[in-house]
């Protein structure tokens, strides 16, 4: 497994091979963030902190098994640490953003407009729903792998997904409808 | 987001999936990139380490201090209120005082 070759090198202190690992991992993991804390400032802080964290971590890391997977539930956790610390205001202001709403009258405006709720949408939802969404719609982890990352049972992330859904699938209808 | 796809679908939602990759699409995926490789590069700062391990110990160690403190003062506050009262009953003990003489308050001036 290549991942795993370059995780060798990169514990021990090959820069270029870290640098591998990030630049493969860094468009998801930013997503994977972002699904958590909405703002990209915030969601890039917390991915990089993560990468720091897996740098110290690689020890740990089991070269028999995917690297995507464990690279995320560190994502994962980091971008979850972030949001509880953020304040009740930030939280608030999440809230007033949702209500504002109102028609578009550019189609380009109106999707970004779409994405720009999906995004508080997901940042409204519970952090893990919003991270078993992302991993199983966006990312492509089955069940189990997201079951492991979120440290949770398989049959949880199945219910955190459907209930995610459900929330944004509302969401894209409204706008087809109004569309 | 087909309309035959139930919320328990265990495949991918496609539809739903590009919206959201949309919506989360990161910008500045190099710069992104250099500025993690930078934040590797920068030796950590050990003093900083030792000082945050230092401090989350003092924390730990005064609030025992505080909740040791705090079971002493209580346990020994009871046991003067109960020394005080005795098992008497309250009103006794409040009625019971008498105010002290005249007399004897200002014994040591009248014998002057």
């Amino acid at each position: 497994m290549a991942e795993a070759a370059l995780a060798a090198r990169a514990r021990a202190g090959d820069r270029v091979a870290f640098g591998e690992l990030v630049d493969q991992y860094a468009d998801q993991a930013r997503r994977v963030a972002r699904a958590v804390l909405q703002d990209p400032d915030d969601a890039d802080d917390a991915a990089q902190d993560a990468f720091l964290a897996a740098l110290v971590k690689l020890h740990q890391y089991d070269a028999q098994r995917p690297f995507g997977p464990w690279l995320m539930r560190i994502v994962a956790n980091a971008a979850t640490d972030r949001r509880r610390r953020r304040t009740v205001r930030r939280a608030e202001s999440l809230e007033e953003g949702l209500v504002a709403g109102g028609a578009r009258p550019d189609v380009v405006a109106e999707r970004e407009a779409l994405r720009g709720q999906l995004r508080e949408a997901l940042a409204r939802l519970p952090p893990r729903r919003s991270l078993a969404v992302t991993l199983f719609d966006v990312e492509g982890y089955s069940h189990a792998e997201i079951a492991e990352m979120l440290g949770i049972p398989e049959g949880t992330v199945r219910s955190e997904v459907f209930h995610a859904r459900r929330r944004l699938r509302t969401l894209l209808a409204d706008w087809r409808d109004e569309g | 987001m087909s309309e035959q796809n139930t919320p328990f679908d265990h495949r991918p939602d496609l539809v739903l999936g590009e919206a959201l990759r949309t919506a989360l699409a990161p910008r500045g995926r190099s710069e992104f990139v250099a500025r993690v490789l930078a934040a590797a590069a920068r030796p950590a700062d050990p003093l900083v380490d030792v000082l945050a391990r230092w401090s989350r110990l003092g924390i730990a160690a005064a609030l025992l201090a505080a909740l040791a403190a705090t079971l002493v003062v209580g346990r020994g506050s009871r046991g003067a209120t109960e020394s005080v009262v005795g098992g008497a009953d309250p009103e006794a003990v409040v009625a019971g005082v008498q105010a002290p003489e005249v007399g004897v308050l200002f014994a040591s001036y009248s014998d002057r």
